[in-house]
């Protein structure tokens, strides 16, 4: 009985609680996907694909032109503090893999100046040169892979691994 | 029984003692002695006065009388041969009369309850399946779920190999009520991936009853109730003990389970119990289930006394683990779970190792217990029972940055839980229950986790009242029923995505609920009330000597638990997010169970047949896609719907010839949603099991085999989805699959188990082996059946010493 009673002492304490329970900013949050598309004698276009509006944007290339694509991973969920969550992927070569896969468009893509190399020195393409072959309309799709199987692939399947960003912009390559 | 021989001579001794008296020594003490036990007069208990010749002796009434007491004090004491004695200290100034009861001695009556043999049956209404202490102890290293599979009507929802909820009648979670020790554990509302929290050789028997039978323990129990009974403790100065080790070479593991007891003839006991078990990766019949490790620990002790008629007990609990969850079965999106239904095989096997790394799960489970129980008469008794649940569940998942070691969920339910009940033998034919049932609870999310809560904070109050009674004019009939109310108040504190708040309505259904405003985010506290009534009637009828009938109604009614309301968040494993339903309902389920049994002294047979409609069936179904930023996500939502489930469990047991036993048991579930015009999800399909067993006459060698055939299930409802896929430049739209329940399969399993009795106790050796033919077969209700098939042979050596 006494034990009892001692227990619901503590029962009446540990229901006083008047506070409310602590906001959570999500930590591992990606909200937003940015292509910065630089080219020489071209315009420059940022692109973004943003988890609130999630319209398809549209990225415009010149065929047969080259186009350095740098890739960053934001987290705008406060947008007093936005996170670049790029930094994270960097830090983490060996975990992460940029991987671009087109449709309805060829387009090839290498690694590009200042891009990041993992430890066994495969690009993670965070930078790449893109160069389109033809005209015509079409789909990039944009992924970040995490804990690949393999770095070196030339499929999404092929990699293994979590899909972690899967964001499609759709492209418009013009003569 | 209670004859003594020198009762002659003792009654010459008073009349001698009588002519002795002094001036003061006129007054007389009378009255009966009785038995405590059954208020039976006692015949031939002496009544004497300490430093006196006093004496006085029991008749076959009961009746004493003492002559010629002195005024002042007297110390009395009351002795019989088979009785605890009884010292009094009465002051004499008058003619007193003073009744004596009389307790037999504790031995005695652990003797008769021996007798008695196995357990109390909760509901003589209802057919209940058992398991004894050997049937435990042969699966000592397995979980809950797993030991009860092989009960007709038994099944468990399984996510992975080691993880398993058990499934009554198709039924789970909070549907099916787990009772250890006379209280309720509280640890299933966190969802349908997680497992109970107990270690099963804590206990010494299982009874399952399949439907709200016992309204003391709760009256939301859909499915059923599993009632978990601890040791029985020997009423005589003894220690005794009981050691297991297994080992298994599937996941090169094994556990050691030990448990000592001791105990007094004055009623006190004290017993502890210690028990380990680690496995590294199992092994599928094709490959290796990497990060299928688990590692458990538990702790246990009990302190009481118990004298039959009344008694207390305090115990203490504590359960914890370590699951690793297949590693392949963590994924990111849709796609990716389109790759691992294409695969033959996990997409990741690493060699073997004893590491749990995450995805894992991670358990404390911690109960401490009190009760007390008092048979103040024949008629009345008194149990009281108080009990504190602390649980705290903690999920960790893949995660960038470092903090793959950081919980993503991070959990701690407390509960502080009352029964109290009053029985009542009014006589031999009515008996009578009352009780009350309150419950407080408190769940927190450590936010710390940097994920948002799947659970929000919440608290939830719970008083109820049972009143239940039996009518039983003679051996062969038997009239049953009971009624219980309940009052839940569930006070949560949740944080909504304003945008979810907004499209989903409740911004304008629910503003009363609305707290404050976060931008992004919104803290709601939603209070609901629910009030539930749940009724139960049956009667159990003999026909001739050897046919049983039983007949059970049963009316339940359940709030929404609280993953069913507020569950938020994406799940890992199966590429969906999950939504609960703010304006669910309460459960209402009307079920019917018959039950037909034979017993002969070479067949048993057993036949329950049952229908079960329930009204604002509480589930889980798409609704939709979400579009994220890892593409396209089919959203589940929970909703309600009108259900109708029938079934039917078999039984037969036949004694072949002397040694030679033979039984088959066999399920069928049907389970339909009428609204949608659909079968239900996760319903298990029809099972057989069967068992031959041979007993060597010398060496008593058992030797058994044993064989399950599961069938695949054919109805299920479609729930598959539809992704867009770039193939080779071009964009294919392909169907995502999770809705075709896999094959059927049949599994074999052998035992072997030699006594060796030592010193009249009785050790065990026995050999396990389970898939015997390294079968490689998925399980439709293993949620991660997807991923990597169940587990292939396991050989398994026991060792059991009693002491």
């Amino acid at each position: 009985m006494l034990f009892a009673s001692f227990a619901l002492t503590s029962l009446f304490i540990s229901c006083d609680k008047d506070e409310d329970p602590e906001l959570i900013e999500e930590q591992e949050l990606i909200t937003t996907v940015v292509l910065n598309i630089t080219s020489d004698g071209a315009a420059n276009q940022t692109v973004r694909w943003n988890m609130d509006t999630n319209q398809t944007p549209t990225i415009s290339l010149q065929a047969n032109q080259q186009y350095q694509v740098s890739i960053s991973f934001l987290d705008e969920s406060d947008p007093a503090d936005t996170e670049d969550i790029t930094e994270e992927v960097k830090e983490e070569a060996d975990e992460h893999q940029v991987f671009y896969e087109f449709s309805g468009v060829t387009i090839s893509y290498s690694s590009g100046q200042g891009d990041v190399t993992d430890s066994a020195n495969n690009p993670l393409y965070l930078n790449s040169i893109w160069t389109a072959s033809s005209a015509g309309t079409g789909t990039a799709r944009v992924y970040l892979i995490h804990e690949p199987t393999t770095k070196t692939s030339t499929s999404r399947g092929g990699f293994g691994g979590e899909t972690d960003v899967e964001v499609d912009f759709t492209v418009v390559v013009s003569e | 029984m209670y004859t003594v021989k020198h009762f002659v001579p003792l009654l010459l001794l008073i009349l001698s003692v009588s002519t002795l008296k002094g001036q003061s020594c006129v007054f007389t003490i009378e009255g009966r002695v009785l038995d405590l036990h059954d208020n039976t007069p006692i015949f031939g208990a002496i009544i004497k006065i300490e430093g006196s010749d006093l004496f006085g002796q029991s008749d076959e009434q009961g009746y004493y009388k003492i002559n010629s007491v002195c005024f002042g004090q007297a110390r009395l004491i009351v002795s019989h041969i088979s009785c605890d004695p009884i010292d009094r200290i009465v002051t004499i100034r008058s003619n007193t009369k003073m009744d004596f009861e009389l307790e037999h001695h504790i031995n005695e009556l652990n003797e008769i309850i021996i007798l008695e043999d196995g357990l109390i049956q909760v509901n003589s209404s209802v057919s209940e399946s058992q398991l004894n202490v050997d049937q435990l102890t042969r699966l000592s290293n397995q979980n809950l779920a797993e030991t009860l599979n092989n009960i007709s009507g038994v099944s468990s929802l399984k996510t992975g190999s080691s993880i398993a909820k058990p499934m009554i009648h198709g039924l789970y979670g909070s549907r099916v009520a787990i009772i250890a020790d006379g209280m309720r554990m509280q640890d299933q509302e966190w969802g349908a991936d997680h497992a109970p929290n107990i270690d099963l050789n804590g206990f010494e028997s299982v009874q399952v009853v399949k439907g709200a039978a016992a309204l003391k323990y709760g009256g939301d129990t859909v499915g059923g109730m599993i009632l978990l009974s601890p040791e029985r403790i020997n009423l005589k100065d003894s220690l005794y003990g009981k050691t297991i080790f297994n080992g298994v070479d599937n996941g090169k593991g094994g556990s050691v389970s030990t448990r000592l007891t001791k105990s007094f003839d004055n009623g006190y006991f004290i017993s502890g119990l210690l028990n380990a078990k680690q496995f590294g990766d199992l092994q599928a019949p094709d490959y290796s289930l990497t990060n299928t490790g688990l590692k458990e620990s538990n702790i246990g002790f009990r302190l009481g006394r118990t004298k039959i008629l009344k008694g207390w007990e305090v115990n203490y609990r504590r359960f914890q683990n370590s699951t690793g969850i297949l590693r392949s079965a963590h994924i990111g999106n849709i796609e990716d779970l389109l790759r691992a239904l294409e695969s033959n095989s996990p997409l990741r096997i690493e060699p073997f190792d004893y590491e749990i790394n995450s995805p894992k799960q991670k358990a404390i489970h911690q109960n401490i217990q009190a009760n007390y129980f008092n048979q103040y008469s024949d008629r009345a008794k008194l149990t009281v029972d108080y009990n504190y649940q602390i649980s705290n569940r903690k999920e960790y998942d893949v995660r960038r940055g470092n903090r793959s070691s950081q919980a993503a969920i991070d959990l701690t339910l407390k509960t502080h839980d009352f029964l109290g009940s009053i029985q009542w033998k009014k006589d031999f034919k009515w008996n009578f229950e009352w009780g009350v049932n309150a419950m407080l609870q408190d769940n927190f999310s450590n936010p710390e986790t940097g994920v948002k809560r799947l659970i929000p904070d919440h608290q939830k109050y719970q008083a109820g009242t049972f009143i239940s009674g039996n009518y039983r004019p003679s051996n062969n009939f038997s009239w049953e029923w009971g009624f219980r109310f309940d009052q839940i108040v569930l006070n949560a504190q949740k944080f909504y995505d304003t945008s979810n708040w907004i499209s989903r309505g409740y911004n304008i259904r629910y503003t009363e609920f609305e707290q404050k405003d976060f931008g992004t985010q919104i803290l709601t506290n939603p209070r609901l009330n629910f009030s539930n009534i749940s009724a139960q009637t049956g009667f159990a009828l003999e026909i001739g000597e050897s046919v049983e009938t039983t007949f059970s109604y049963m009316l339940t009614q359940r709030a929404p638990n609280v993953s069913e309301l507020f569950s938020d968040g994406l799940h890992h494993s199966l590429a969906t997010i999950e939504y609960g339903f703010l304006g669910l309902q309460k459960e209402t389920s009307q079920k019917l169970i018959l039950g037909i049994n034979k017993k002969s002294e070479f067949l048993g047979i057993s036949i329950d047949p049952y229908l079960n409609r329930v009204s604002n069936f509480i589930f889980i179904e798409p609704s939709g896609v979400e579009l994220t930023i890892r593409g396209a996500f089919p959203v589940w939502e929970y909703q309600s719907t009108e259900v109708l489930m029938w079934g039917m469990d078999a039984y037969a047991k036949i004694n072949l010839a002397k040694n030679l036993k033979y039984n088959i048991n066999a399920a069928y579930t049907y389970a339909q949603d009428i609204l949608a015009a659909e079968p239900l999800i996760s319903v298990p399909p029809f099972s057989l099991f069967q068992q031959l067993s041979y007993t060597f006459p010398k060496s008593e060698l058992e030797i058994e085999m044993a064989h399950s055939f599961t069938a695949t299930q054919s109805r299920f409802p479609d729930t598959n989805f539809r992704v867009n896929r770039i193939e080779s430049g071009v964009i294919v739209q392909q169907e995502v699959d999770i809705s075709t329940p896999p094959d059927g399969y049949h599994n074999f399993d052998l035992y072997f188990s030699l006594p060796l009795t030592k010193n009249n106790l009785k050790s065990t050796l026995r050999l396990i082996v389970q898939n015997l033919t390294n079968a490689s077969y998925n399980d439709y209700l293993n949620r991660l059946r997807f991923y990597a098939t169940e587990i292939g042979r396991a050989v398994q050596l026991q060792l059991v010493f009693n002491y």
